[in-house]
Order: C-alpha cells, then structure tokens, then sequence
C-alpha cells in the first residue's frame, strides 16, 4: 500500500485494527510481526503510536483493511435501512393517529404519536447507567453482526464493540443511532401529518368517562403551553370545553379545528422533535470529545508483551573493541635447576585456610607470596637459592586470572621440580567444581603438576 | 535530547560483569556468561533507554588479571622526580608496543575507561580483599575518572561486603553501591541509579527519569501479568463439557478437557515469559521448573497439589475415581453438583434455549465436565509463584528457583468471587466452542480478579 493510502486511515480506524489485531492475538497467540515491529519502531513516536502503526501493518498484511472497509459499507446499508424503516414507522404513527374513527380523539392521536417514543426515551434513559443504545442501537449492531459473520468481519465487529466499551464511546455512538432513527421516525410522521392535515378535514374531539371536562382543560392547556410559547395555538377554554363528543365544536367550528390541528403539531415538534434532535446533538458532541480523549490501554497484556519489541528499554550497541585471536600460551623453556631442599610457598590464601600448616624439619615455609613486594622477594629469593622442591598452595574456589598463573609459571620455573596444591575447602564453604577443573586445566596447559592432597611426603623425600 | 551517560562497566575477571550488564538491560541474551573466567574479552556496549530515547550507555568490558605487572610496568614508564598524572602515565602506556601485546585486554579496560564519564567497578563481594584487587583498583584511579565500586553478590551469605567497603574507603573510594545481579532486591535498580545520580549530578535529571520509566514499566508489567493469569483462570474456570455417562465416554471427555485445561496454562506460562522478557529458548528458562520453557510438574497430579499447598478431597489426592452420581470424582474434574445447579442457572439467564437444551441433556444421561476448584487454585498458586519468581529474577540468574508451597493463605478455602460467576458463563472461556469474550460482565470479572490476583502479589 502506499504511503497516500495509509494516511487515510483516521485515528479511529487505527485503534480499532489495533484492537482486532490484539483480540485475535490475545485469543490465537502471537503473530509473525518482526517486519511489522521493524517498521514500527522505523517510524518512531511513542509507545502508543507504535503499537498503532504494527497493528496497522499488520491489518494491511492480512486484508483487514479492506475488511474494515467492506464492514463499513455494510454498515452503511444497514443503517439505510434502519432510516427506511424508521421512515416508514413515522408514517404509519401518523397515519395511526388521524385515520380510524371520526372524529379523531385527540389524546388517542397524541398517545400514538408520540406514546411509542416517549416509552423507548425512558428505556434509553434508563439504559443510560449500561451501555446505552437501547433497542435501536442493539438491533443495528446485531444486523450487521448477521452480515459479517464470516472472516476478518467476524473479528471486527467484536473489536469495535470493545473499543467503543473500553472508551466510553458505546453510548454516545448508540445514542447517535438511536436518536438519529427516532428524529427521522418524527420528522417523517410530522411531513405526514402535515400531508393529511393539509388535503383532508379531520374534526377532533375528546370524550371521557371519568373524569370532569375541567381535567381536560387543564390537561390539555399544560401540554399545549409550552409549544404555545413557540407560537403554536393552544385551544382556549371554551373551545376546549365545547370540543367534547357530544357538543362537536372541534368538528363543526373552522377556527377550532385549526387550534386542534395545530396543538397536535405543537406538541410532536416539542416533546417528539425537539427533545430527539437535542439528545442527537448531545451524543454527537460526546462522541466528538470521547474520540478526541482515545487513548490505547498500553498495560493490556497484549501491548505490554509488545513493549521490549517495540520500545526497547535496552539495545545492544555491538562490539567496539573486538577480542584479539586467542593468542598460543608461550610455553618459556624450563631451564634445568638442580637446587637445594624443599620449600612450601602459598598464594593468594585467606582466613579460611589456616596457614601454614604443620611442617616437616627439611621443608622451609617461604609464607604467603599476595603482595607485589612479597612476590618480588620471594621470586629474588628463589633466584638467589633455589629449591629442589617447590610446593605452590593456591585456593582453586579462586577464578583463574593470568596474573596468578604467571606467578606460578615464574615460581615453577625457579625450582627443580614444582607442584600446585589444590587446596580443599573447609566444609562449610560452597563448593563450585567447575572451578577445580579449570584450575587443573589451566596448569596443565603451563605443564604444571597438581595435587589435592599435602604434597609433604613429596617435599621431604622427592617421592610419595 | 542530551549526551547519554556512558559507564564502563569493569572488574576483575569473573566478577559478573556481563551479569550486571543483562540484568539493567533485561536481556538473558546479552553477551555470553559463564563462570570460567575471561568469558568477554571484548568490549560491548548497550543503551539503556526512555521511550526509544538513549539515557545510558554502558560498556561490558573485559576482566581485569594482571593488574601486579601491569602497575610494575607503569611504575617503570614513569620518570623518577615526575608527578603522577595517571591519564598521562596511561596514554603514554597505550601508545607504547606492550599495550598492544602483553596488556591487550587490559588496554581495552582502560581505553574504555577513559572515554567513559564513569566507571561502575564490579566486585565479588564474597571474595577475600587481596592485594591484587587493591592493584586493580589503583590503575583505573589513574584514568581520571569517577570510579563507582559496585558490590555483586551481596546476596551470598558468606560475602564480605563489610571488609571491601573499609579497603575501599583507605583508597579513597567512599561511594560504594551494593546490587546483586542474580536476585536484585525490588528496588536494587532504583538505588543503583539513586546513588548514580547523588554522584553524579549531570546525569541526575537523566537518571531520575530512567528511575521513574522504570518503575512505571515494572508496575505495567506487573498488571499485565495479573491480568493473564486472570483470563487463565476465567477461560479454565468457565470451561463447559458436556459428556454422555458412559464411562468410556468420560473418561476420553476427561483426557481431552485437561490436555486443553494443560495447553492453556502453557500459553499463559509463554505470555508471562515474554512479558518478563525471558525466553524459551534461553538458557536461563531452562532453570526455571520449566524445562524448554514448559512445566515440569503436571498440573493434574496430586502430588503437584500437595506441594502446591493446595487441600484436595479424598478422591483426588487418591487420583482415583470416587463413586459415582453428581459428585463422581474423576481424576482431577469433578462433576459437582453446584456445578451444574450453577449451569442451569446461568442457562436461565441467558436463553431459554440453553436451559433447556442442558434440561434435555440431563434427562437423557448427559453430564457436565469441568475443572475442579482445587485445580484452579493450583493453577492460580502456580502461576502466582512463577510471576513472583520472575520478578524477583535478574536477567543473569542461573540458578534454579524453586517453587515452594505459599506462605500466606491465599486461595486456602475460598475461590474469588468472580471464577464463581465464571462457573455459570461457559461462553466467557476461550476454549468454548462458541466464546463470546468481550462481554462486558466477563470483562469486568477478569479485571476484579487480576485485582485480586495483584493484591496477593504487593
């Protein structure tokens, strides 16, 4: 897709492929998205946005869009045929209302125009604490749920129910639908009543067995006062009074008839037509501001799993200094030294090893060698008198370093014959057995002896 | 956008310093660790970052092991009478031939050093202090720049933190950090970076940043991950079978629901290993009571249960089938009699359909399956523990975690209200043939539950 293309995707669209792409994730595992991850963090911004921008690429990869744009469509008609049908029930309203006995009773003609309404606005209202969107909303949803029930459409409806849930934006949205059906059912039902008011003559009436024709009065004056106020006729007093079924005045007077007329009209326009189109603006206006405040719920698991992917917290930088080849380790000639008696030095010991430990009279102690000043003189010593015999304690729990070997390479190299011992750890201590190996590795590599075990007999007698 | 801090990050061989390196970036695979010694010779860097934004650039350097030669070498490099200025006595030393032989991997130390703003020097701090450390020490003071001892391993009950923070001291290195890269303490990063900041107060602004991304990113994660287990819980809570009564019947009914009930926890298993950013194929998962990332354990035996901590009736601690009716114990399911009051129930309020469809069903012999309460808190206890073990677990442990039974008493008795709720909605589990998951109601149960879930966990 170009690049054109994608810019046509409002945000709206974008948090709603994002959502199907998270819901089919959620409930069928992650996707192959290491190309849609690269361009999403190619294209920067924020968390957010890039996870928009994966999901994005995503959808485009496997046709959501043009799903997205197919549901859309069906949307479309379905709402077509809601404003036919809403079209069609203002007629029949209408028509309800003036056809059927003459005269026409007033209060049944008002109740059927507007007793159907003003039932389903206190169920919206009621409604209102849910999801909102009433019988209307539902009925649309679920018709183009029918429709697209099969493949990617299967997955976007349920996505775009989500998102408008997680958003607050179901009721407004419903509401737009629901408000926008029942101005259209009443703006068709007053063109009706207009139509049929205009080429026929209707006489009204009112009749009761109840109640006093004082009730009527008022009643009929308190719902007629308000669309008074904008200029319909309101019937007076007497004119009221004289309408009732057996007096006829609303049928045999021209003037009364046409304060009649006019009452009905007032009072659909203002407790039908008005309240409708100020909810419709309302929604439209909430719808506005929620979408405006549609933010993506980046600790949702789905996104939060994205985050190291899309986000890094860390990136390698590569190498910068690269390691040179191992080099051979440079075996130094061992000079051949006769030398004189046997010596035991150690290296690198600590308080767990006490030290040192009971000697033979032949065997000198040339104590611990840690320092560079003790190494140093105990590598002149050495020079100056070496030993036949040179036992190098160390304490293999130790890591081997260069810098150690060396000295025991150098130490070795200064007597006849040299062993390391590998000193035991005291029982308490942990004990990490690789390490003994790599000790042993290491010296072997240097042609040095080793042993576990006090190399007394040895240092005494040149033999164990 | 300013210059991100650069630390090089040096030691002695073998003191973890890759280790520190993957734990602050979260990355098992970083580098390569082993505990042979001089495992990096070569230097690598890593940016920690904000919102795709640089913050910090640490280098993994390698091991310093012959510092004694190296600081006799130097001793000769300097003219009697001459002042010691470290950098001058080092630049001289890395243009000479030695630095490019005998010293090479110590040259890289020090190159690297010198071109970062500090340096985090890394101890073993259950190593004795020998002279040889003190050497080290002296010769990257030389370089000239702020030096940052940082304790590893203080975790280890045999470490000498104590003697290392008194030799450092007489070397004039009083600020000392403590961070243990295996098992960092919950807020280790934080008083890394806190103590950085003091220190170094250029960064400062930087670093409380990275402090705070930080945070929000691990209090993210942990919500995301409770919210998993939630949906695990829900899925396997709601789950519905209906099977005839032959046994033959439930007895393959019973094998195919756990092999489902089984793969779903793997797949809550595999979120919340990428949600803690380890991977299967990483070796460090290997050590977890996983093995290729899968558990080791099976969820269905009692044994598990038991070291669970989860109290299981007789029938099912026996793993054999109990007697037969309603309450028919079958391995680790239960046909429970509130089970299928709690189904009619539910079908009541969804469509008369459904009632009566699970009427008919009744009536003619066919039973409901689904998944004991003891298996839920199992598998609640479970993945609890493995988020628990995650959390607490730097990117370059390499030792196993073990799974002991809990301490407190969550989910001793009593399930959360809402797997009860779920009980009545087999269209709330994922593993329904026809699940309708983005109801609100069931939306709202998985959120009070991954509440739940979180409150066990702080």
């Amino acid at each position: 897709m170009t690049p054109s293309a994608n810019q046509a995707i409002s945000p709206f669209d974008r948090h709603w492929l994002a959502e199907t792409v998270r819901l089919s994730e959620g409930h069928g595992g992650p996707r192959e998205d290491s190309e849609a991850n690269r361009q999403a963090r190619a294209a920067g911004g924020s968390f957010e946005t890039r996870v928009l921008t994966r999901a994005e690429r995503l959808a485009e990869r496997d046709g959501l869009v043009g799903a997205l744009e197919q549901w859309r469509q069906s949307a479309g008609v379905m709402l077509l045929a809601l404003g036919l049908l809403a079209i069609l029930l203002g007629g029949t309203l209408a028509g309800a209302a003036l056809e059927g006995e003459q005269p026409v009773n007033v209060f049944w003609a008002l109740g059927s125009l507007l007793g159907v309404h003003l039932l389903a606005l206190l169920v919206w209202t009621v409604t209102l604490a849910g999801t909102g969107g009433g019988a209307v909303g539902r009925l649309w949803l679920w018709l183009v749920g029918r429709i697209s029930r099969h493949g990617h459409g299967a997955r976007l409806g349920p996505a775009l129910w989500s998102l408008l849930q997680r958003a607050g934006l179901t009721r407004w949205g419903l509401g737009i639908v629901v408000h926008a059906f029942w101005l259209l059912a009443l703006l068709s039902a007053l063109a009706t009543l207009l139509a049929m008011l205009s080429a026929r003559r209707y006489g009204f009436a009112w009749e009761t067995t109840l109640l006093t024709p004082e009730a009527f009065v008022t009643l009929t004056r308190a719902i007629g006062g308000l669309p008074s106020l904008l200029g319909f006729p309101l019937p007076d007093v007497d004119t009221v009074r004289a309408s009732n079924l057996d007096q006829g005045a609303g049928v045999a007077n021209e003037a009364a008839r046409q304060a009649w007329a006019g009452w009905l009209l007032g009072s659909l326009v203002v407790y039908g037509i008005v309240p409708r189109a100020l909810l419709l603006a309302a929604c439209a206006w909430g719808w506005q501001r929620q979408l405006g405040a549609l933010t993506l719920d980046a600790t949702l698991p789905e996104y939060a799993i994205l985050r190291d992917r899309l986000v890094p917290a860390s990136t390698p930088l590569g190498v910068s200094d690269p390691a040179e080849p191992e080099g051979i380790a440079a075996h130094a000639e061992r000079p051949h030294i006769a030398g004189q008696g046997a010596m035991l030095v150690a290296v690198e010991l600590d308080e767990r090893h006490p030290w040192p430990p009971a000697l033979p009279k032949q065997v000198t102690d040339a104590g611990v060698a840690d320092t560079r000043a003790q190494r140093q003189q105990l590598l002149e010593r050495l020079t100056q008198s070496p030993p036949a015999r040179l036992a190098i304690a160390c304490d293999p729990m130790r890591s081997v370093d260069r810098g150690t070997l060396r000295l025991i390479g150098e130490l070795a190299r200064l007597a006849g014959a040299a062993r390391v011992w590998l000193l035991t750890s005291p029982p308490d201590v942990f004990v990490d057995e690789s390490r003994w190996a790599q000790w042993r590795e290491a010296l072997s590599e240097l042609s040095i002896e080793t042993t576990e075990s006090a190399p007394m007999t040895w240092l005494e007698h040149g033999h164990d | 956008m300013t210059e991100p801090l650069r630390l090089a990050v040096v030691g002695h061989t073998n003191v973890g310093k890759t280790s520190f390196l993957r734990t602050l970036m979260r990355d098992a695979a970083f580098g390569e660790v082993s505990s042979r010694a001089s495992t990096t010779r070569h230097v690598e860097g890593a940016s920690l970052q904000i919102e795709g934004q640089p913050a910090l650039e640490l280098f993994d350097t390698p091991g310093l092991e012959d510092a004694m030669s190296l600081l006799d070498y130097l001793e000769q490099l300097r003219r009697p009478g001459e002042r010691c200025d470290g950098p001058a006595l080092l630049t001289e030393f890395l243009r000479g031939t030695e630095a490019q032989h005998r010293f090479a991997q110590e040259t890289k130390v020090l190159r690297r050093l010198l071109a970062s703003d500090a340096g985090l020097y890394v101890i073993d701090a259950r190593e004795s202090v020998l002279p040889k450390y003190l050497d080290e020490s002296q010769i990257l003071s030389l370089c000239g720049k702020p030096l940052f001892p940082v304790l590893n391993f203080v975790a280890s009950s045999d470490n000498r933190a104590e003697e290392w923070r008194e030799a450092m001291a007489r070397r004039g290195l009083h600020a000392l950090l403590s961070f243990d890269s295996v098992a960092p303490p919950v807020d280790g990063e934080k008083r890394l970076y806190q103590s950085l900041a003091l220190m170094l107060p250029d960064a400062g602004p930087t670093l409380e940043r990275l402090i705070v991304d930080r945070e929000a990113q691990a209090a993210a994660r942990r919500r995301s991950a409770c919210r998993l287990i939630a949906e695990l819980l829900i899925d396997v809570a709601a789950l519905r079978q209906r099977v005839a009564a032959e046994p033959e019947a439930v007895e393959q009914a019973v094998g195919a629901m756990r092999r489902r009930v089984r793969e779903r926890e793997q797949q809550c298993t595999d979120a919340l290993l990428r949600l803690y950013g380890f991977r299967q194929e990483d070796a460090v998962t290997g050590e977890l009571p996983l093995a290729d990332g899968r558990w080791q354990d099976d969820l269905f035996h009692p044994e598990t249960l038991k070291q669970l901590g989860v109290r299981v009736g007789g029938g099912l601690a026996a793993g054999t089938a109990a007697g037969a009716g309603l309450d028919l114990m079958v391995g680790g399911i239960t046909l429970g009699a509130g089970t299928i009051l709690g189904g009619l129930a539910g079908g009541v309020s969804r469509a008369g359909r459904q009632f009566s469809v699970r009427l008919l069903g009744k009536l003619r012999g066919a039973r409901q399956l689904s998944v004991d309460d003891a298996i839920l808190a199992a598998l609640a206890l479970r993945q609890r523990q493995l988020l628990r073990a995650l959390e607490a677990r730097g990117h370059a442990a390499q030792q196993p975690v073990s799974l002991n039974a809990p301490k407190d008493d969550w989910l001793r008795g009593k399930l959360p209200p809402p797997l009860a709720t779920a009980r009545a909605h087999p269209e709330w589990s994922s593993l329904d043939e026809r699940p309708d998951l983005e109801q609100a109601n069931r939306q709202a149960q998985v959120g009070a539950l991954a509440e739940e879930i979180k409150g066990s966990v702080d």
